[in-house]
């Protein structure tokens, strides 16, 4: 490594600490200083936030709820309240604006900010971080973690090593900011497990430990040729790169947002190709929303599934044609469901997670109106397989009533089942769904791809 | 097999038949190539793609009748590079000699069993004054839709209307009407669907004929374009099957907004304006009194304006935006000096015609922008 390849801690990872449960605190004091847990609360949920009461158990999240409580059997369970968790995370992320517009949301709690523009006007990235610590507390109430460093890797170890430490004896603050500099990033790099880099799972780690690497200067040492040889040419590339603290990915605004998607975990594997197309149906609704709230149109659709044996494969398509309305997201997200080789693996083993996202997007330049639109409303209808048909004017009208009477006043009518059940909110059931199907629904959320 | 011919008649001969080979002949692979057959002193040239045929004869010397397939590019190719002057070919076996002064070619030729037969054209004919149905097909071919997503929408509808012929055309988008009112092409109450690919090469051909000739059978039609002296070509196309849209239906019977201007000048205006127009981008037409003001915009690249002197009645304000090159499609296809545009309001079809005649319509739908 060199030291004169280390840039200025220009970039700040900012983490609110056990943001889900710390909001729930707000909004109920007593539960502070109690291990409390907020995720799914079914027999296939997972945690999604756990108080560091909580975590001294060994409860972290995307653990299994079933194992959570298990683990800390006294622990207090919350399916949570997506719609506040939303309302706050607003909060929060108009702060991080006021400070630069170079900020990248990779989750309700969790975001990036490039500030070398903000330098001049505002201080140090140190300065910026204090700043955005003390605003937080201030206005909101809660305490976040900050990573200052000169890329996003650095930044994301720096805010982990700024985190308050949950041990069994208690909970003891952390230091909350930690600035990694050109001097001290080597040092900082390599004393990390390899764990601890993007990119090492289970199954890399297992390969690495095999040629006896264990932290992160183990694995700068090793030759490039044994990495290569032990996970493939480009996973050994990257590692060999992230090792070295190289890391020249560029904070995305939410401006440049690369795509907008929803996905599903259902409650039982589903090989029912109708019922998965009224999943689409909804998904895609949810993601045209979105998409329509943000003035943008998509030309790539992508659909996801996860199969029993958690197999997950991805289909994409891109159109030549502007998609911003649910039915044209459904109508590529259906085909791309619908190919021929899909059809056994859906049938014998089922569906675990389906999920859809929209990609290639840009502000709309406007919808080339056809002759089906405006067939659309005679008896004779437009030609099967036209995209307008009307629907924009559809998604107008449902824009207007959700602004008024909120997102679950009107759902696509293909998305009930054929009993006129109605299904749940898109993003209730993020982290699983609940065992009670009467459980209250929560909104959705964006999982933002990068 | 084995004649003289002069280059320039020979290239014709083989780059028109050619143009209904397409690429390597797919499935069969002997449809790459052009089949000639010698006799009687003329020569004829077949291309085909089983949809459409295109035979070419010329009067020439034949010196031993025969048949041959050969590869069609490379014929062609060869025919072409060649001098001026004589051009000798000759098959023996199942290699072609091409030679003309000291230059000499050996091609192999394709199996002529493979060739498909090809029906005899049938129907009565009827013959058209060349150049009205050339005129017509042009402004008319160019809103025919090239996805074969929806075959129906590649065809233009050809159908007796008052006596006349009338041909019709649209991609969903836009919608091209002209009659031909002293065409008498078809009985009363018949209509057919022609491949708009098919009416292009007629179109190409249409250029050296007075006349043409239309025989119409159960399943294809056939034009026959014979000039007095030169190469004479048959076109055979399949017709489409199927029921063409009810486009009367989206004909508004009535415009409240109403703007004449200069053709020239509005066909200037548009083709400026539209180079700010990147990426789909919409034309934006604003009508007011006594104006219009063409705009574009491309976010992260730039816009542009421009004013036209037009006389306007309607609505006070008025701004539709369309798709440019469907715009200049419709200006360009309009004949005279001014045009007149016919619009609803931003979201129903507006219509683009002549002051002079009305015979031609072309109907576009606009581009809905927030």
């Amino acid at each position: 490594m060199t030291n004169g390849s280390w840039g200025e801690p220009n970039i700040l990872h900012v983490d609110m600490d056990s943001f889900f449960v710390s909001v729930e605190v707000l909004r109920d004091p007593t539960l502070a200083g109690k291990p409390v847990v907020v995720g799914g609360t079914g027999s296939r949920g997972v945690v999604a936030s756990a108080s560091y009461e909580a975590r001294a158990f060994g409860v972290h999240s995307a653990m299994p709820s079933t194992r959570a409580r298990r683990l800390c059997p006294r622990a207090i369970f919350l399916h949570g309240d997506h719609r506040r968790y939303g309302e706050v995370s607003g909060q929060i992320h108009r702060i991080f604006h006021s400070m630069t517009p170079l900020v990248e949301p990779i989750a309700l709690d969790e975001a990036f900010l490039d500030v070398s523009g903000a330098r001049r006007l505002l201080g140090s990235g140190e300065e910026i971080a204090a700043e955005i610590r003390t605003r937080v507390h201030d206005e909101i109430g809660l305490t976040c973690s900050v990573g200052v460093a000169p890329n996003k890797l650095l930044a994301k170890l720096a805010s982990e090593a700024a985190k308050p430490i949950a041990a069994v004896s208690g909970v003891r603050a952390g230091k909350g900011i930690v600035v990694i500099d050109a001097e001290h990033a080597e040092d900082f790099l390599y004393a990390h497990p390899i764990r601890a880099l993007w990119g090492v799972g289970p199954r890399t780690y297992e390969r690495l430990a095999a040629l006896g690497v264990q932290t992160v200067a183990d694995l700068a040492k090793i030759p490039l040729d044994a990495l290569v040889g032990a996970v493939g040419m480009s996973h050994g590339n990257h590692l060999h790169e992230l090792s070295l603290g190289r890391d020249q990915r560029p904070v995305v605004s939410e401006r440049d947002t690369k795509s907008i998607g929803h996905e599903e975990t259902f409650v039982r594997d589903i090989d029912d190709t109708v019922e998965l197309h009224r999943v689409i149906v909804r998904l895609c609704d949810a993601v045209a929303s979105r998409l329509r709230a943000s003035n943008l149109a998509a030309r790539t659709v992508q659909l996801k599934l996860r199969f029993a044996d958690f197999t997950t494969i991805t289909r994409s398509r891109s159109t030549k044609d502007e998609l911003s309305t649910g039915n044209g997201l459904a109508r590529v997200a259906g085909e791309l469901l619908d190919a021929p080789e899909l059809a056994e693996g859906i049938r014998d083993q089922g569906i675990r997670l389906l999920g859809v996202s929209a990609s290639h997007l840009a502000p709309p330049t406007g919808l080339q109106l056809s002759f089906d639109d405006l067939l659309a409303g005679t008896e004779r209808g437009a030609p099967e397989g036209s995209i307008g048909s009307g629907w924009h004017e559809v998604a107008d009208a449902i824009d207007a009533i959700r602004e008024r009477f909120g997102a679950d006043a009107v759902v696509p009518g293909a998305s009930m089942s054929p009993t006129g059940d109605r299904d749940r909110t898109v993003g209730a059931d993020l982290w699983g769904p609940s065992d009670s199907e009467d459980e209250a629904g929560a909104h959705s959320r964006s999982r933002r791809g990068r | 097999m084995k004649f003289r011919c002069e280059r320039d008649l020979l290239v014709e001969a083989l780059s028109t038949a050619g143009r209904a080979v397409t690429g390597r002949g797919g499935a069969l692979p002997v449809l790459s190539g052009v089949k000639i057959d010698a006799s009687n002193d003329r020569l004829e040239v077949t291309g085909s793609d089983l949809d459409l045929t295109i035979r070419t004869s010329v009067g020439v010397n034949i010196a031993e009748s025969g048949t041959a397939v050969l590869p069609s590019r490379l014929l062609s190719d060869i025919v072409r590079s060649l001098d001026q002057g004589a051009v000798d070919l000759e098959v023996t076996g199942d290699e072609a000699q091409i030679s003309s002064g000291r230059s000499q070619f050996a091609v192999r030729t394709l199996p002529v069993d493979d060739f498909p037969h090809l029906d005899e054209p049938s129907g009565d004919q009827v013959s058209v004054a060349a150049d009205e149905l050339a005129s017509g097909l042009k402004q008319v071919v160019l809103a025919a839709s090239s996805d074969d997503a929806r075959p129906i929408l590649t065809g233009v509808l050809m159908t007796a209307e008052e006596g006349g012929l009338r041909l019709v055309a649209t991609d969903s988008y836009r919608l091209a009407v002209r009659d031909l009112p002293e065409a008498t092409v078809l009985g009363e109450g018949q209509k057919v669907l022609v491949p708009s690919r098919a009416l292009g090469e007629l179109i190409r051909v249409l250029g050296h004929a007075k006349e043409v000739n239309v025989r119409l059978g159960e399943r294809d039609v056939t034009f026959f374009v014979e000039p007095e002296d030169g190469v004479s070509v048959e076109l055979t196309t399949r017709l489409i099957e199927g029921e063409f849209p009810n486009y009367r239906q989206l004909i508004p019977a009535s415009y409240p907004n109403e703007m004449r201007v200069g053709r020239e000048q509005l066909l200037d205006a548009v083709r400026r304006v539209k180079l700010m127009a990147r990426e789909a981008t919409p034309l934006r037409l604003t009508q007011r009194d006594g104006s219009l003001e063409l705009m574009a915009v491309t976010q992260d690249v730039g816009q542009a304006h421009e004013e036209v002197d037009a006389v306007y009645s309607g609505t006070d304000e008025l701004t539709v935006a369309f798709n440019p090159d469907f715009l200049i499609a419709g200006i360009e296809a309009a004949t005279g000096d001014e045009v007149v545009l016919q619009t609803l309001d931003a979201l129903k079809p507006a219509v683009m015609r002549s002051t002079e005649g009305s015979d031609y319509l072309y109907l576009l739908m606009p581009v809905r922008v927030s």
